[in-house]
């Protein structure tokens, strides 16, 4: 009920396991900081879980980049944010990304963004976008190396969650896990329409690239 | 009454094993390096042809021999673990690495999407009713492909054991997915995923599935790893476990599949097992040449059932369809005239002491009995054996007449008509419910037993047919028609028919090449067939006798017997196997040595009987054959053309037909998959667009070089014999377009362009004419202007007057004057009428001239010329221009002692200067320029530079240009 909440969505993350309650928890929290009594309780959250899972080890980034391109016909629009949060639990190979619609920015034109948050992805009403599920593959986070592994999981935008999988290169040196994915997502998987006058200027495929370096918490 | 004969035979019994070499067996070794390559996976596509998945990579094999299918690096290669077409004929293989790769234009390419594929090995495919695919993984659930994109049931779907090992699609559109942990029952619907669990708590034998395939409605064969198979119902969710898997020994169940009414179960470790659900039995197939590790089963189109094995590669074996029973005593062959199968099951034959022999079959053993009947010896042969609706077997004899045996207290007796046929030389017994029909060399009888004659001592009502009947009484055969009527086959008069009664002779000595009838039977539209002793078979329909021969695609004419096997087809039984031919299509098919059958006694019309299951019993050389033609099969060679070659470079499949001219070299290669006998098939092929005719081969690719333009259609068929009225056609038609040289539009294009030359040329010609002709007209205007001057009463008068006040004072320059004089005019009028003359000529007139004027103007006028010899031989000029312009310039000037005239000729940069300084005379002289005017014209005419003239005042330049 409490992440529920905090997403303001209609749609609850029914899949999402404790652990990964307690991720995302965590990353509205921090989203929402005059949300006091909220902060608290994810503490005791986080003692609670770090108490019966003292082994887990989770990875974890606030300021990872996420950009789209739309290459419609007539128009490319390009937007980046840097405020993507995301944790790894390395141990349950769980992990859950978030990002602020209004946090985006780089379009080509004021106007054009404001398009963006009113009308298609209706920023007030869903103010995120987060992809949160489980590793695929087995793979062990303490060797160095690169990797390319797939991820199953929800991926919500614009208050519709779809089960996505997701390839992602990763990294791992020195303590940190730097993560690079490239996907498509289709707009009408997300309910988002494309009003008949801005046909040729949206593409129906967005394409979206993620930066991100985990740390150690 | 005495006269019957009681006799038990001293029984021998005998008991063997069952199992001779299983006929049409035979393994195709796929090899790398010399080290067996593992087949995992076998796959018959669409059009029958069979695809193994391999530790080396996918290959297909037409029965022969493998091809390798590649990816476009030749040299890559994966372990191919799952191979499916789906309904849109899109392959899809899976490799063990995870990865998946498509078919296109015979080449691999790997499937690669954003989502990335599988690290765990693929399993197995499948296309559900919404057209998505399925994969299944061993170690990470199922992906569902959907139109959009992909999705992962695994455990937190539900599928809580992600190692799947197959899957299957019910007929409700549920996935059925064989794992580790039971099976899964798998529902997908725009993202949403059920699974529900058939595991140890609902019935299900054992843990881990290995294999599902298709039981009947709804419902599931199942195979497992140790518990061996059972039975899934998926309308009521049970579980049915057969009695032999109850204490399951073979091991672990690799594959299954349903041939031939029989569930094939390919086993780990033990090799090959059959189960007849029908009667709740297994028995273990005896498989040559394969080792008990068994992987993979396929059927084949022609019903063969092929398996793979490690050390052996893909082995095939008719399964059911040809079965060979050893005779455990092994008599000789070529004395063995009867064989019978009586009602239960047991097979009685004779041996070379005309002993009866009787073998029983029980679990896989058999046991044999041998009898010897009274007054029978090795020379005596048995010549045929009948079981009546009694259950008693009438013996026939060669000299003995018949004798009755009852097979269940082996008591018997002579049939004794009073003498008449004690002693006959009977050719063959055969009957129906309440009839028996004996023919002989001594005539025919037909015997009418009814329930007393269960006991053999009782006596029977009988009816004789003799030559006044038959028309001969030497008959091989007797049959009776599906209408009751009887056809009898004798020796030399053709058929002969009875019906209510009445004799009907068939003997047309010009539609049936020999009368000398075997064997008869029908087919299933009520058409007789009858064997003949030397020209083949033949068709009856009532009215015409249809001939089937070497050309017909008869293997051989040495035929004994014809027989309708269950399917319908006439069996025919020759000297080196079994011809099938499908009555209706004509088509043959053959049983011969390739499959396992050797050598038939062709005399013995009495070798060939009718098993309990409506199969066909024969006695080779090596056993007695039991063969069931399969059902639902097609026996003839499926053609299929597998590439088109350009200049020996593959075409895609997709490429359009349309070609350029120099495109003009193709090569078609084909294959005509029949897997029985893949050595036996005959092609013919024709080219329409090239030749009209057929051309029969048996080289599977044909080139075409240096084709001329135009459309082609490449037909090309296959048939085990040489007559293809029923051969499988494939065509691939294709155009070869002209030169564009050869093209009408290229022609026009030509034509308009040499009329355009010839038309430039026409009036080009006409302005060259017309320019002559001013030219000429020029020229004229000239000479007259020239004429005029010199005629000119002025120069006349003056030159008369140089000339008298000469002649007194010099007489001699007088004469010298007046020969110059007259030179001059001489010149005129010779070089008038030339367009040019060398500069030399003309020269040499304006010296004349420049003579007679000194005369009148002395050191006033002074002329210089200024000229080389080549010059003046290498240059031209129209006649008279100089002696023109020198005339202008005395005309024009004033010439004394004050003011003298110099006239300058020299060349200038490719022009002829003719210089003049200006004195102008007082009074003007006549003439408005027409001399210099003309001049003009005439360089206009003749070169396309231009005669420069100018005044600077001082000096009157003319420049001419210079004309080679």
């Amino acid at each position: 009920m409490l992440s529920c909440a905090a997403f303001g969505s209609r749609n609850r993350f029914s899949t999402a396991k404790s652990g990964l309650k307690y991720i995302l928890a965590n990353l509205y929290s921090n989203q929402k900081p005059m949300f006091k009594p909220y902060i608290i309780f994810c503490f005791l959250f986080l003692l609670f879980q770090s108490y019966r899972f003292p082994a887990t080890a989770v990875y974890n980034t606030n300021n990872g980049s996420i950009s789209f391109h739309s290459d419609a016909p007539l128009e490319l629009i390009t937007a980046n944010s840097k405020e993507m949060r995301g944790k790894l639990d390395v141990d349950k190979k769980t992990f859950a990304f978030i990002v602020k619609i209004t946090s985006f920015k780089g379009f080509n034109n004021p106007l054009q963004m404001e398009h963006f948050n009113e009308n298609y992805l209706e920023s007030d009403q869903y103010p995120n976008a987060s992809f949160s599920g489980k590793i695929i593959e087995d793979i062990d986070f303490s060797k160095e190396g690169n990797y390319t592994l797939r991820a199953k999981g929800n991926l919500q935008i614009h208050g519709i969650t779809q089960e996505r999988i997701i390839k992602a290169d990763i990294v791992v040196k020195q303590g940190t896990i730097s993560i690079n994915s490239n996907f498509t997502v289709l707009l009408a998987d997300h309910n988002i329409a494309i009003p008949k006058v801005v046909h040729e200027k949206l593409a129906s495929e967005i394409k979206i690239e993620v930066k991100a370096d985990l740390i150690l918490q | 009454m005495s006269k019957f004969l009681f006799s038990f035979s001293i029984a021998l019994f005998f008991f063997f094993k069952a199992g001779a070499q299983p006929p049409g067996y035979k393994n195709f070794k796929l090899e790398k390096d010399n080290r067996p390559i593992k087949i995992n996976v076998l796959y018959k596509n669409k059009q029958g042809y069979l695809l193994a998945g391999t530790d080396e990579g996918l290959y297909k094999f037409d029965g022969e021999k493998y091809t390798r299918i590649n990816f476009s690096n030749p040299e890559y290669h994966d372990t191919v673990t799952a191979i499916f077409a789906d309904n849109k004929e899109k392959y899809w293989i899976g490799f063990k690495n995870g990865r998946i790769a498509n078919l296109e234009n015979n080449r691999l390419i790997y499937f690669d999407p954003e989502e990335g594929t599988p690290k765990k090995k693929i399993t197995a495919f499948l296309q559900d009713k919404e057209n998505n695919i399925w994969f299944s993984t061993n170690g990470e659930g199922i992906y569902i492909l959907t139109a959009r994109r992909f999705f992962l049931f695994n455990a937190a779907d539900g599928l809580k054991d992600e190692n799947v090992s197959t899957l299957m699609l019910a007929e409700n559109g549920d996935v059925l997915a064989g794992t580790d942990g039971g099976i899964y029952i798998c529902h997908f619907n725009n993202g949403k995923k059920y699974a529900s669990v058939i595991g140890p708590r609902e019935g299900l034998p054992d843990y881990i599935v290995t294999s599902i395939i298709k039981a009947g409605k709804n419902s599931y064969w199942i195979g497992l790893e140790e518990k061996g198979f059972c039975l899934y119902d998926h309308t009521t969710k049970k579980i049915t476990v057969p009695v032999v898997a109850n204490s399951w020994k073979p091991g672990q169940v690799n594959a299954m599949l349903f041939a031939q009414n029989l569930l094939w179960i390919a086993t780990k470790d033990s090799g090959l097992y059959k189960y007849n659900p029908a009667a709740a039995k297994m028995d273990k197939a005896s498989v040559v040449n394969a080792d008990n590790n068994i992987n993979c089963l396929a059927e084949d189109n022609q019903g063969n059932i092929w398996m793979a094995s490690l050390n052996y590669g893909m082995i095939r074996t008719p399964g059911e369809s040809i079965k060979l029973m050893d005779i455990p005593s092994h008599p000789v062959f070529e004395h063995i005239h009867v064989v019978l199968c009586d009602k239960v099951g047991n097979t009685w034959l004779n041996n070379e002491w005309n002993d009866l022999i009787r073998i029983e079959q029980k679990n896989g053993l058999l046991s044999e009995k041998k009898m010897r009947l009274n007054g029978l010896n090795e020379k005596t042969d048995i010549t045929s054996l009948y079981q009546d609706n009694y259950g008693n077997i009438w013996v026939g004899t060669m000299g003995k007449g018949i004798f009755i045996l009852d097979p269940v207290t082996f008591k018997y007796r002579q049939f004794d008509d009073n003498g008449r046929f004690k002693n006959a030389g009977i050719l063959s017994v055969s009957g129906n419910k309440d009839q028996i029909f004996v023919s002989s060399l001594q005539g025919s009888l037909m015997i009418e037993p009814g329930p007393g004659n269960k006991d053999i001592n009782n006596q029977f009502r009988v009816t004789y047919y003799d030559n006044k009947s038959t028309g001969t009484n030497y008959i091989y055969s007797i049959f009776e028609d599906s209408k009751g009527r009887l056809w009898f086959a004798t020796d030399g008069l053709g058929l002969t028919k009875l019906e209510l009664n009445r004799f009907t002779y068939y003997n047309n000595k010009e539609q049936v090449k020999d009368d000398r009838i075997y064997s008869i039977t029908e087919d299933n539209n009520g058409n007789i067939w009858f064997s003949t002793a030397s020209a083949g078979i033949y068709k009856f329909d009532g009215k015409t006798f249809t001939n089937y021969s070497l050309n017909e695609g008869l293997s051989n004419l040495k035929i004994s017997v014809l027989k309708k096997d269950k399917a319908g087809n006439i069996v025919i039984v020759n000297k080196k196997g079994l011809d099938i031919l499908n009555p209706v299509t004509g088509n043959i098919s053959y049983l011969s040595s390739s499959q396992g059958i050797s050598m038939i006694n062709a005399e013995d019309i009495g070798a060939v009987t009718t098993d309990t299951s409506g199969n066909i019993m024969v006695s080779t050389m090596t056993g007695i054959l039991t063969f069931a033609s399969p059902l639902n099969t097609i026996q003839k060679p499926t053609v299929l053309i597998e590439s088109v070659q350009l200049f020996l470079k593959d075409l895609d499949a997709n490429a359009p037909t349309t070609f350029d001219h120099d495109e003009n070299n193709f090569t078609f290669n084909y294959t005509g998959l029949y897997y029985t006998e893949p050595d036996k098939v005959y092609y013919k092929y024709k080219l329409d667009g090239l030749d009209s005719s057929w051309v029969v081969t048996t080289d599977r690719s044909k080139n075409f070089p240096k084709l001329e333009p135009g459309n082609y259609t490449f037909h090309i068929q296959a048939s085990l014999n040489k007559n293809f009225r029923n051969a499988d056609e494939a065509t691939y038609s294709f155009v070869i377009k002209q030169a564009f040289y050869k093209t009408w539009w290229f022609y026009l294009v030509c034509v308009l362009l040499l009329g355009g030359i010839f038309y430039w040329y026409i009036k080009r010609r006409e302005l060259n004419l017309k320019n002559i002709e001013r030219r000429r007209q020029e020229t004229i205007q000239f000479q007259f202007e020239v004429l005029r001057n010199q005629v000119n009463p002025h120069f006349l008068f003056n030159s008369f007057n140089t000339l008298i006040s000469t002649i007194e004072e010099e007489p001699r320059i007088a004469v010298e004057y007046a020969t110059e004089l007259s030179d001059f005019f001489r010149n005129i009028v010779t070089q008038r009428d030339k367009d040019t003359i060398s500069l030399k000529e003309e020269i040499a007139m304006l010296r004349s001239y420049s003579f007679l004027q000194q005369k009148r103007y002395g050191n006033s006028l002074q002329v210089n010329i200024e000229l080389t010899q080549e010059q003046k031989l290498e240059n031209k000029i129209p006649p008279l221009t100089l002696q023109l312009l020198m005339e202008n310039a005395i005309k024009h000037n004033a010439v004394s002692k004050e003011t003298i005239l110099t006239i300058t000729v020299t060349i200038q940069e490719g022009f002829l200067e003719i210089k003049n300084n200006i004195n102008v005379k007082i009074s003007k002289a006549e003439g408005a320029g027409m001399g210099l005017q003309n001049i003009i014209s005439r360089y206009n005419l003749l070169t396309n530079k231009t005669v420069k003239v100018m005044n600077d005042g001082k000096y009157f330049t003319v420049l001419l240009p210079l004309l080679k």
